[in-house]
Formats: structure tokens, sequence, C-alpha cells
């Protein structure tokens, strides 16, 4: 057969191959997958969103997203011009570690009590993959958490709206 | 070096990998066999339905002309309804953040790379100019929900099936007594059914509860902590990475690829994600050996892609890794030197890291896989590739020993030579002219890159990516300008579609070829396969070293002077 009759005899249904499979691929597929992650996984499909004490508070941002912490009593993200997405929402352990000396001294929550919340809040996946780390949101908001009344003190903005 | 630690975690990475490529072997040979199962019973209606819409013969075969012209037809109207739907997304629906319509010369080369399953992408999926607030939202790159279903997930659908496909086409050449090649919309519609749905919502789902979003709700705004206003950048992500990486295809929902948290939350879902990458590859070289009913003509594949991973692996853990600029805290180093070797072996040109950030070793390491193509190479086409090298290794070996070549008890005459190497020029005329034309033209220096090794690697590495239908790259938006856009286009598609048409047609004069039953040169020995890794690094390290020499291999030897 000549390829003029080969072109001839496929174009119909490629052309509805395409159509066919533009909808299957593109609306059906992440449409079924939207439907069922917003019912099993409604928290993880729609960002992981932090609030402020617990489910009740407020929305303050997604525990997978960096923000800017510029006060002396936060936990302080790594400079996100470092990262390659520019939003890394974590920082190593030794990190962590350290800036607890600036947090003591604004706060007067003792050191040691620093590193225990510190070390409660590692993340380590599988326990054994990759280096150990702290995601900077989920810190302070249980350090938010655990010292509400210093913090209202601090930071009034916090717990209005 | 590598850490004892970190070295553990690679084989169980790896030898996970081909575990999972041999239990998925036997149903993808099921898909293209059209062997009964037990899913026959909801599937075969479905199907049924597709092929009386479509008004074909599901059995009906093809010669290698026609599979390859009505894979080519198919393709193209799916780039044109692609095309549309980028060019007009701002009027149509699942826009809620209101983005323009993306450029013709853009939008041209976006459905060219999605649909040759390169995804260099030079706009900014999610539409942010300015991390980590992104508010407002302001790029004029973004992309609506629309736009990255119907258009990007879209042709990764598309492009890994079609991949697929073809590669199997090329073995029915090569089984005995074959009479056809089979039917492409058969084999399209059975890989998307059988294979691609089932597998990518598998994966999609367990993305999702690893943290990446999916949801058409539009983007949230918040006050952090804080009080400063940020915008949440969600979306119908763990849909498109599922097959981003299962197909090989690499294009993320978010400019920073899986580098970006929604993308890629957690070293577990890093994990999750090489394994992808790895699997349908790996698993084709097994394909291979049962679909011919010889499974041990599988070995020199599977050991010789492998092999020349090691290589690429040994070179890039040759240099301490560490916890360097545009690295994510969540990977480190390790991870992050992992990911760029996996990705470009398989061509999958996902990041999870900068590559900017990168020692020039692993840059090089990314550059093998990529010039190599088949450590097992993309979907399906990393295959043909590894066929296309078996047959230049049969016939040096031929002319070195003075015998016929062979390749399962088939003569390779001079016109099977020819195609091959013509096959394997393609590679190098497409990156190495443009490359060259890049700075000839001004067209490098005018988005601000230099004549440096550093500047040169950047230019190198966007056509190498191009031409290997990889996709990873060093100039991201920065290559948003008509030149790029339409030359990585023009590189795109050769580098895609003559190599397979070329393959194709050779796999159409093998059928009904005479096979000789007595044994000449054995292709499934352990003294094969070592032939077949030294020629093909050889080939590849002869072919491409100038261009080497003046990129990431000077790099390293002035940062040795100067310091890393």
């Amino acid at each position: 057969m000549s390829i003029k009759n080969e072109v001839k005899r496929n174009y119909g249904p490629a052309l509805k191959l395409a159509i066919i499979s533009m909808i299957l691929c593109g609306l059906v597929f992440p449409l079924a997958v939207t439907g069922f992650a917003q019912v099993l996984l409604r928290d993880q499909a729609n960002g992981s969103v932090a609030h402020l004490s617990g489910n009740n508070g407020r929305a303050v941002g997604s525990y997978l997203i960096a923000q800017n912490f510029s006060q002396p009593f936060f936990f302080h993200s790594r400079n996100v011009t470092l990262s390659a997405s520019g939003v890394d929402p974590d920082i190593t352990v030794e990190d962590a570690l350290f800036q607890t000396q600036r947090i003591s001294l604004v706060t007067n929550i003792t050191q040691s009590e620093l590193y225990s919340l510190v070390s409660q809040n590692v993340e380590r996946t599988l326990r054994v993959f990759g280096d150990p780390y702290v995601n900077v949101v989920r810190m302070n908001l249980a350090l938010i958490q655990a010292y509400q009344s210093i913090y209202q003190k601090l930071d009034p903005a916090l717990f209005s709206q | 070096m590598i850490q004892p630690g970190d070295f553990l975690t690679l084989l169980l990475i790896l030898s996970t990998a081909i575990i999972l490529g041999r239990l998925l072997a036997p149903h993808i040979t099921s898909v293209f066999t059209s062997a009964p199962s037990r899913i026959d019973r909801v599937l075969s209606p479905i199907e049924n339905r597709i092929y009386r819409l479509l008004d074909v013969d599901p059995t009906r075969g093809m010669g290698w002309r026609e599979y390859f012209l009505s894979a080519m037809i198919v393709n193209i109207f799916q780039m044109s309804l692609a095309f549309t739907i980028f060019v007009f997304q701002n009027i149509l629906p699942l826009n809620p953040q209101g983005f323009p319509g993306l450029n013709l010369d853009l939008a041209f080369m976006q459905v060219i790379s999605f649909a040759t399953n390169t995804n260099l992408q030079h706009y900014n999926g999610e539409g942010c100019t300015n991390p980590p607030n992104c508010y407002p939202v302001s790029s004029m790159l973004g992309l609506s929900y629309l736009s990255q279903m119907t258009a990007v997930q879209f042709l990764q659908f598309t492009s890994a099936a079609t991949g697929l496909c073809v590669a199997v086409a090329m073995v029915r050449g090569f089984i005995s007594r074959s009479q056809n090649l089979g039917n492409f919309y058969t084999d399209f519609v059975r890989s998307l059914t059988r294979l691609f749905f089932p597998l990518c919502f598998v994966a999609a789902l367990i993305f999702v509860g690893l943290g990446v979003p999916q949801t058409i709700g539009g983007y949230q705004t918040v006050q952090t902590v804080e009080g400063t206003t940020q915008t949440i950048l969600v979306g119908p992500v763990a849909s498109l990475v599922s097959i981003m990486q299962i197909g090989t295809n690499g294009g993320g929902y978010y400019g920073a690829n899986s580098a970006y948290p929604f993308q890629n939350p957690n070293p577990a879902s890093d994990i999750f994600q090489i394994l992808l990458m790895l699997l349908i590859p790996t698993s084709l070289c097994f394909v291979f050996g049962q679909l011919l009913g010889k499974r041990r003509e599988a070995r020199p594949i599977i050991i010789g892609a492998y092999a020349l991973f090691a290589i690429d692996l040994l070179l890039a853990f040759i240099p301490r890794y560490a916890l360097g600029q545009g690295i994510e805290v969540r990977f480190g180093g390790f991870f992050s030197t992992l990911w760029t070797v996996v990705t470009t072996a398989v061509t999958t040109g996902s990041v999870n890291a900068s590559l900017a950030g990168m020692h020039p070793l692993v840059i090089l390491s990314a550059f093998m896989g990529m010039l190599i193509q088949s450590t097992p190479g993309g979907k399906g086409v990393g295959l043909m590739y590894m066929v296309m090298y078996i047959i230049i290794t049969v016939f040096i070996v031929g002319l070195m020993s003075g015998r016929t070549p062979e390749y399962l008890g088939m003569k390779i005459n001079a016109r099977d030579v020819k195609i091959v190497m013509v096959a394997f020029l393609i590679h190098p005329i497409i990156i190495l002219i443009p490359t060259v034309l890049a700075y000839a033209t001004g067209a490098a220096s005018a988005i601000g890159v230099s004549t440096s090794s550093t500047g040169f690697t950047r230019i190198f590495y966007e056509f190498t990516s191009a031409a290997s239908n990889s996709g990873s790259d060093f100039l991201g938006t920065a290559g948003n300008t008509p030149f790029f856009n339409i030359s990585t286009a023009l590189v795109m598609l050769i580098g895609r579609f003559a190599p397979i048409g070329l393959l194709l047609a050779l796999a159409g004069s093998m059928i009904n070829r005479k096979r000789s039953t007595e044994i000449g040169l054995r292709t499934d020995s352990i003294t094969f396969t070592i032939v077949l890794v030294g020629s093909i690094l050889l080939l590849v390290v002869l072919t491409f070293f100038p261009f080497l020499a003046l990129g990431p291999v000077l790099e390293f030897f002035q940062k040795r002077v100067n310091g890393f």
C-alpha cells in the first residue's frame, strides 16, 4: 500500500484517539485521583496546611513551605536563596540546636527544655534513610503550643484574628 | 567518597528497582501479547468500546511504515490539542489564578517537549517569582490547572505510551515467524488501560499520602505566623508526579521540579520517585527476552545497562558531597547526587536540587547518561538504543573475527549497519551543531551565558538534554527566547522520531528473514556483554570528548586549581 493510502486510512482513527486519550489522561485520570485524595487524604491533598494551636487556630501556612521568621524568639528558616526551591522548610539539627541559645536568651526558656523540644521534632524518614532534619514551621508551632503564655506576651498579635 | 551507610542505601534502592522491574515484566509482556488475563473481564469491554469508536480492527497487524505513520499522526493531533490549550488557557476554564495564554513559540516548544518525552521547561508552572511569599502571584509564565492536566499530564501519558509501543513493535520484528509489527492503536490503548493508569493511580495516592497536594480548588492565601501574607501554591500535583516519573518524562508541576517540597516532600517520596523512574526502563530489559522467547538474550541488555549506570554512579560519587548551595536540607548531598545520576541515566530529567551547585564530575556523569541513552535509558527508546548498540557491536566483532555478523540467528547485512550508524550519528549531529550555533549567532550571549567552561556546559547541556529527550536543564526560563525555543524544539523532534523511524524500518526488514540454526556469535554471553559495554563507552567518548573537554572536564581542572 502506498504512503498516501496509509495516511488516508489512519488520520480518522488517529484524530479520534487523540481526543479520547486527552479526555482519559488529561481529565478523567487527574479528576479521579483528586476525588479519591479529597475523600481519603484531605489534609495532605490540600497542602498540609498548618494551624496555630492545633486544628482550631487560624491557618498560618503550610508545613511543607518555608515562611519568613525574623523575630529572635522563633527558629529561623535557612536562607532560602541557598536552596533549589526557594521555599526549603527545613534546617539541620545542628542549626536548630545552635538557635536555641538565642531563643533561650529572649524567652527565658531554659536551653535544656528547648533541646528536648528540638529532639521531639527531629524528622527522619524510615529512621534509616538520609540525615535527620528539623521542620521550622512545625518547630515554631510546637514552641508556641508549649509556651503559650510566654509567646502571648512576646507577640500579642499572634492569637488575635 | 560515598559513606558506608549511604552505599547500603544505594544498593538497597538499586536492587529493589531490579526486583520490581523483574516482577513487573511478565505483566508488561502480557499487555503486548494480548495473553488472556483476569482483568480482561473489566477492561476488555472498555477497550473494545474504544476500538469501535476509533473504527479500527484491533487484530489487524501493521507493517513498520504504517505503524510509524499512525504513531506520528496520533502524536501530531495530540500536540495540536495541547497547543490550543496552552495558547488559550486564559479564556478556558480551570484557571483560578488568571494566567495569560502562552506565547506561540513557547507553546510550540512546550508541546514538542512533552510529546517527545523530553520535558524541557522554559515556563514556570506555579507562576511565582518571589518565594517564599509568592504574594501576589505575578508571573506571566504560569500554567492554569487545565493546562497542567490536559496539556502537560496528557502528553506525559501519551509520550510514555508511544515510546513503549514503538519499542515493543521493534522487538516484534526480531521475533521469529512474526508477520508484522502489531497494531499501534491496540498497543497504545492497552498500554494505557493496563499499565499506566493502574500504576499511576496507585502511585498518585501514595504521593498524596506522603504530602503531595491534589486539588483543583485554587491557591490559598494565609497570614503567616509573623503576619506576612503568603500564597500556598496547591494544585493537581500528585497525579502529574506519578506519570512524570513512571513515564520517565520529568517535567514538574513547579519550576523547581522535585526540589519543590510540594512535589517531593521528604526522603520517602524521594526514594519512591527514584524507584518509579527506574521501574519500567529496567522492566523492559526483561520484557525484551520474554517477548523474544529467549530470556538469555535479555542478559547483555540488563547487565550492560546497569554496568554503565554503575560507571556513572562511580564518577558522580568520587567528589565529597555535602549540604551545599542549591541543595534541599531534607535530601542533603547524597540524595541530590543520586537523583542527578538516576534521572539522566533513564533520561527522565527531573531534578531535586539545582544543577548549578553540582560538582563538575556529577555533571559529567549526567552527561554520560544522556549521551549513551540506554543506561537503561528512557521509556522504550532506551531499549531501542541498546539494540542499536548491540548491532553495531556485532558488526565490529564480525569485522574483527572475520565472520559474517549475526544477531538472533539472522545475518546482519550492509543496509542494517547503515541504518544503525545513521541512527547513532543523529545524536552527535543534533547536539554539536546547535551548541556551536548558539554561540555563533550570539543567542547564548544574548541571555547572558558566557564562553567560560561553566557557560559552555550550560548550552551543551541544554541541547544534550533536548536531543536525548531527557529534559533536565541549566537554562530554565532564561531559555525562553525564540532561538532556544525553536532550536530545542527541532532538536527534540529529530532526536525522538528519527531514530524511532529508522529502528522500526530496521525491525520491519527483519520480518521473514532467514534464521540459521547453527550457533554463530553468542550474544547472550558475559564476554559479549563486556565487549558491548566497551564499545558503547568507546563510541560515545570518542564522539563527544572534545565537547566534554571544553565543558565539565575543563571546569573540573579549573576548580581543582582555584578551589571548589
